[in-house]
């Protein structure tokens, strides 16, 4: 098969991903009855008459007296049309839409940060781990990143606060910006940011420097968090592959014209042991979004995942399932991307 | 005529007790294999202590002093965390709870709770892998696709959702994770079938007449358990984190259950003057993760012959 069928072949396997995806979510918020879907819409305060002819109203206008397969196109329309529902959480109240645009830049600047940092560190890490191989800095990496492995996010962020934050007390380790240096700021209110919701960023935008650095300085715990929980798999697959790619003929060739040690490693050695990280990384795009969650709520960082948590400790249903939905579809086309791109970096496959 | 039977019948025998030999060898082999892999001996010994906690606490919870292993015992007179000392050897958390005692009690919840997972998991997509390789075609591919939805929501956000229907409990986090949890197994399973398949012996057994089902669950099944096996040992640790993970960021409401995530944010508020409150569960659940990976990297040792050294 050529590459574009492939590609081809792949877009069109997208659709009913995205269809089964869109249904379990569907099923899942109308598992608990109608109740939960109207709940998001009636005042709980409403009593009487008068809610009964809301719910009346309602029933009509999401077509719940309907059977659920004939629901689930309604709602898919709804959704396509761009109405998620509404969300009601101490940190937003709102419509779903305008809370993902307020919080997702979030989200995506700390996994923006934190993909770097992996790449980073995992690299150059997994690389000298596999050339001295069993050497003591190899043995100090292949525990540590072990361990790493094995601990659960929150407590590499509690490692992280005691060291960094109580200890040495050189890093803040709550929210996004001191909250003195923002009180009397135009562009900020409540939490909230303009023009891109970013403060990092906005705070450049403006010429904000002295906030720049708070901001900065706030998102350096998150995003290295995140990092590190990911990075321990990227060193070990790494070295594995390297490993494997070190035995390899050409490279025995290449040691055998003499070629220096650096640019074997570097120039011919690690393009190939990188493909294996890279069919990895859809692993890793998981990885960021689910620890994002946790990572957001211990940081109490404002992103989709402390919005995520803050809906489900409140019983809003809208929001968990957009969230559900927003972090499905994102994963989904993640891998996409991935998978077409792995398709044209490896010359060697060919679908 | 006899004469000829009886050799026969002690040819028979000399081969079974070869066949016997062979196999043995082959245990011998493994089990050394493994035994070389000092990390994973070290691995396997600790989940065999974390296995006897949680029997003893199942079964025998009055040898340890523990009365009510399903609940954690507040001590509201003194509800700040105390440095370790004889009478609390691990210290305690907020309110006065006992850290031995209460990380006793939660490592036979977290364990009962992760073999649930597993269990429900592991047959499911087992099954599921077979039969979809065995039928092939249009099956094989809706089976296919299916768990590419599955993968595409990350368990953790699923989780939080159907516990969000369900109520929120262990209970419902387990059922959540164990729907989440089979697609794995299945893609495993699904492979080593493939490959299976095409050996001689099954087109043998196929042209003898036995059913599909007899292949299937007898000739094929064996082959898939090994790689299975690797994965549910790997798997205990993830789904111990994860529940952890769920209890920390409030999963469980005002709840008394003996849980490692749960004893941990317990202790979060008073991090800063009793860091020990946070440490031990945390190093209970580091510990438990990275003995089971351990342990996981040793079978894969003796299953795969290409890793051996």
């Amino acid at each position: 098969m050529k590459l574009w069928a492939y590609v081809v072949r792949r877009l069109l396997l997208f659709i009913p991903t995205l269809i089964g995806l869109t249904f379990i979510v569907f099923i899942l918020s109308h598992a608990g009855g109608n109740n939960l879907v109207l709940a998001e819409y009636i005042n709980p305060r409403l009593t009487g008459e008068a809610r009964t002819l809301l719910i009346q109203k309602l029933t009509e206008e999401f077509h719940l007296n309907q059977p659920l397969y004939i629901q689930y196109f309604y709602w898919l329309y709804q959704v396509l049309q761009g109405n998620w529902g509404f969300t009601t959480t101490p940190i937003f109240s709102g419509t779903v839409i305008t809370a993902i645009e307020l919080f997702f830049p979030n989200t995506a600047m700390i996994t923006v940060v934190a993909s770097v940092l992996i790449w980073a560190i995992g690299v150059p890490l997994g690389i000298y781990s596999s050339v001295n191989r069993d050497s003591v800095g190899d043995q100090v990496l292949r525990v540590g990143s072990f361990t790493l492995y094995a601990m659960p996010i929150y407590l590499i962020a509690v490692a992280l606060i005691l060291a960094l934050g109580v200890y040495l007390k050189i890093i803040p380790f709550a929210g996004v910006v001191n909250p003195i240096l923002v009180s009397n700021l135009s562009w900020y209110s409540s939490g909230i940011s303009y023009p891109t919701h970013v403060l990092l960023i906005d705070s450049i935008l403006h010429g904000d420097w002295i906030v720049a650095w708070d901001a900065f300085l706030h998102l350096i715990l998150p995003s290295l968090t995140l990092a590190l929980a990911i990075v321990a798999s990227i060193i070990r697959i790494l070295r594995a592959s390297m490993l494997e790619v070190l035995e390899q003929d050409y490279i025995r060739l290449a040691w055998s014209k003499g070629i220096a040690a650096k640019l074997v490693y570097n120039l011919h050695a690690r393009k190939n042991a990188l493909l294996p990280v890279l069919t990895l990384y859809g692993l890793t795009v998981a990885g960021l979004l689910g620890g994002a969650v946790v990572v957001e709520t211990v940081f109490s960082y404002p992103g989709i995942g402390y919005w995520t948590t803050q809906a489900l400790l409140n019983n809003d249903v809208g929001g968990i399932m957009a969230s559900t939905l927003l972090f499905g579809l994102i994963l989904v086309t993640a891998n996409l991307i991935l998978d077409i791109l792995y398709a044209f970096v490896d010359p060697r496959i060919r679908y | 005529m006899e004469i000829e039977d009886k050799q026969k019948n002690a040819e028979d025998i000399s081969a079974f007790i070869r066949k016997q030999e062979r196999r043995w060898d082959s245990i011998r082999v493994s089990i050394s294999v493994f035994m070389a892999n000092k990390t994973a001996v070290a691995g396997l010994i600790i989940f065999l202590i974390f296995i006897a906690d949680a029997l003893i606490v199942q079964f025998l919870p009055q040898m340890i002093g523990i009365n009510n292993p399903n609940l954690l015992v507040p001590n509201f007179m003194d509800p700040v965390p105390l440095p370790p000392s004889p009478q609390h050897p691990l210290g305690t958390t907020y309110p006065g709870i006992d850290l031995l005692d209460g990380i006793a009690k939660a490592i036979r919840i977290d364990l009962a709770y992760s073999f649930f997972v597993v269990a429900i998991g592991a047959s499911v997509g087992a099954i599921v892998g077979i039969i979809s390789a065995w039928a092939g075609g249009i099956w094989d591919e809706i089976v296919m696709r299916l768990t590419d939805i599955v993968f595409s929501i990350p368990y953790l956000i699923l989780a939080l959702a159907v516990g969000f229907i369900l109520g929120r409990s262990l209970w419902h986090m387990s059922i959540a994770l164990a729907l989440t949890w089979w697609p794995l197994y299945a893609r495993y399973a699904r492979s080593q079938t493939l490959s299976t398949k095409e050996l001689t012996y099954i087109e043998a057994a196929k042209a003898g007449g036995v059913s599909s089902a007899k292949i299937m669950f007898k000739h094929i099944l064996p082959n898939v358990l090994p790689p299975i096996f690797i994965q549910i040992s790997l798997d205990l640790g993830s789904i111990v984190v994860i529940f952890s993970t769920l209890a920390f960021i409030g999963f469980i409401p005002n709840a008394n259950i003996p849980e490692l995530g749960y004893l941990t944010s317990l202790g979060l508020n008073y991090v800063q003057t009793a860091p020990w409150a946070v440490i031990f569960p945390g190093l209970v659940i580091t510990i438990f993760a990275l003995a089971v990976n351990l342990l996981g990297d040793g079978l894969r040792d003796v299953i795969d012959p290409r890793r051996r050294s």
